[in-house]
């Protein structure tokens, strides 16, 4: 653990940190609204006290309430892995900006994120399907897609379960989707 | 009868005349099949980049190579943009070896989910399953027993020098020679034996557990690992001298395929691709694991970034892994090899994720948990998927044949790329 990273985060990103910045293992985490991505990113990557050059991954989570974009960091400055969760987006029309600006090769990985969990990333250019074939039209990591075992389960039952986009709000009372606290 | 006229019962011009056009016509069945791998999709553009892609300007054309096209280590799909014999721009096409592992362990339990990790790269197994089982051990606080790291690392280091045994031969392939492939199938066959003994499979080999591994050294691995350590270096420097002292093979290399640090650094690149453009990131000093700060070995780089220095730093790395085996036989300490653990899991609600280095760059996993038994979500970070996303931005210009070289290079794994 990374004691005076924490400050550092801490006294650079009052204005946007949306909960405490936690650390466990080798491991400092902050949280931010979607829309400070940009400004957050920028300034981790650019200013000498951070300096976060290597995008070690970028990831969707869908917390069953709502979904997020985890991004992790890692940097000369610090002994720590640097978590950065993009939070509170929206279920029904989750939208971000994407990163490609300061790191091409995130292109694939927010393609895969939106393959998978049909998050926007505003600005990445080539936002398509990348595993599952074009006419696709459901998001599989989402946490109300069931595999086939489950299908009679799952919100969406009996029409094409797997083919079916689906909101925990319109999911009818016997559906079980499994949530997370955020 | 004149030798024009076609005999009754023969396929004749008059006979496939009796129904061309029909949909019995062979010939129109077998546009229809092949239709399938048109290069153009038949739907209109989705984003900005393909319908810029798809469009041909003058004197430009498609050509689709794949999926099975035997150079591209898989099942991939890549369609070319063609001037004459240069590539202008290229679209790789994913996901037909993709099985959805990440869903997969979202439903299986921590112990289950270990297994679904291992095909994810077949020639590296052992990496595919570190990061995910040190992610859970973080989630669970466990303390892993110092004997099992070491067996780790040993285990580790032997997949990497077969795996890097088998770019080298693989590369050599693509480019035409048929020579070094079959050489660096001996080193690859006495060590996937040898680690068959330790861990009971030859390619899959799910051998590290949460908390330590699944058995100890035993008499078999030892003595043949004895026994392959004491010819190693000399067999594999003769393999060596095949290529680095080919002329074809280094005139070709040279100067193929050149991508910057900065470049690869904005491509979020890792590993020995990394290392060859001269950025000297190693997540096993980088960012420490296990014993690796204990042991003693260099990191080797590269300044020029082509696909000759790509392939000589692999060959480096293989001299420092042998190093690193060495090292570990030598300290290896005794004791318990797993940590006791219960048999059901249950973490506590959190977050964990680990990195390590393996022999394509940064595996990485991110596993979050939600209390239960089963990983709420667990995100598989994988070296080859971003790597061949750099293949477009290195092959424009570069002649049709250099794309097998360049992608070859760059060593990706198509289990890996579409998880």
């Amino acid at each position: 653990m990374d004691r005076p990273l924490k400050v550092r985060l801490e006294r650079r990103f009052a204005d946007q940190l949306t909960g405490p910045v936690r650390q466990r293992h080798d491991e400092t985490e902050i949280r931010i609204g979607p829309g400070d991505v940009i400004q957050v990113i920028t300034a981790l990557h650019d200013e000498p006290e951070f300096r976060f050059e290597f995008l070690a991954d970028l990831a969707g989570v869908d917390t069953g309430e709502i979904m997020q974009v985890v991004y992790h960091l890692w940097s000369t400055t610090t002994t720590d892995w640097l978590r950065v969760i993009a939070d509170g987006l929206s279920r029904d029309d989750p939208r971000v900006p994407s990163v490609t600006f300061m790191w091409k090769g995130a292109e694939w990985m927010e393609r895969e994120a939106y393959d998978m969990f049909g998050i926007t990333f505003e600005g990445n250019r080539d936002l398509r399907r990348i595993y599952l074939p074009p006419d696709y039209q459901s998001f599989p990591l989402r946490k109300d897609f069931f595999l086939p075992d489950d299908a009679a389960r799952s919100p969406g039952g009996g029409v094409r379960p797997m083919e079916r986009t689906h909101t925990p709000r319109n999911a009818p009372p016997t559906a079980t989707v499994r949530r997370a606290g955020a | 009868m004149t030798a024009t006229t076609p005999r009754p019962g023969t396929r004749g011009h008059d006979h496939a005349g009796s129904f061309a056009g029909t949909p019995d016509d062979p010939r129109v069945q077998l546009d229809r099949d092949l239709g399938v791998f048109e290069p153009i999709p038949p739907y209109p553009p989705r984003t900005e980049r393909e319908s810029e892609f798809y469009t041909l300007r003058d004197g430009e054309m498609f050509l689709n190579m794949g999926p099975q096209h035997p150079s591209t280590h898989g099942v991939l799909r890549v369609v070319l943009k063609l001037d004459g014999e240069k590539v202008v721009d290229l679209d790789p096409v994913l996901g037909y070896l993709h099985r959805g592992v990440e869903k997969l362990c979202e439903n299986a339990d921590y112990h289950q989910a270990i297994c679904y990790l291992d095909p994810l790269e077949y020639v590296s197994s052992l990496f595919c399953e570190w990061p995910g089982v040190m992610a859970f051990e973080k989630l669970l606080d466990v303390q892993v027993p110092r004997r099992a790291e070491y067996i780790r690392v040993l285990s580790g280091e032997l997949n990497r020098v077969a795996s890097h045994a088998l770019f080298l031969g693989w590369m050599a392939l693509d480019l035409g020679g048929l020579t070094p492939i079959l050489w660096s199938f001996i080193e690859r066959d006495e060590i996937v034996d040898m680690l068959a003994s330790l861990t009971g499979q030859r390619m899959l080999f799910n051998y590290f557990r949460i908390g330590g591994v699944n058995g100890d050294l035993n008499h078999e691995f030892m003595s043949r690992l004895g026994d392959w350590m004491s010819k190693a270096t000399e067999q594999i420097e003769a393999g060596n001298t095949l290529l680095n002292e080919n002329e074809i093979f280094v005139r070709r290399m040279r100067g193929l395929g050149t991508i910057d640090s900065k470049t690869a650094l904005r491509m979020a690149m890792s590993g020995p691709n990394l290392r060859a453009t001269g950025v000297p990131f190693d997540v096993r000093r980088a960012h420490p694991y296990s014993i690796y700060p204990e042991l003693d070995f260099d990191i080797p780089t590269r300044a020029e970034g082509d696909c000759l220095a790509r392939y000589l730093l692999r060959m480096d790395e293989i001299k420092q892994s042998l190093r690193i085996i060495d090292q570990c036989l030598h300290q290896m300490p005794d004791g318990p090899v797993i940590a006791k653990l219960p048999r059901l899991l249950r973490p506590r609600p959190g977050r964990a994720y680990a990195g390590i280095e393996g022999p394509r760059g940064q595996y990485a996993a991110y596993v979050v948990s939600d209390g239960t038994d089963q990983p709420f979500r667990m995100r598989i970070h994988d070296p080859s998927f971003i790597h061949l996303q750099a293949v477009g931005v290195m092959m424009p210009g570069h002649l049709v044949a250099d794309t097998m070289a360049v992608m070859a290079s760059l060593d990706p794994i198509m289990g890996g790329v579409d998880k």
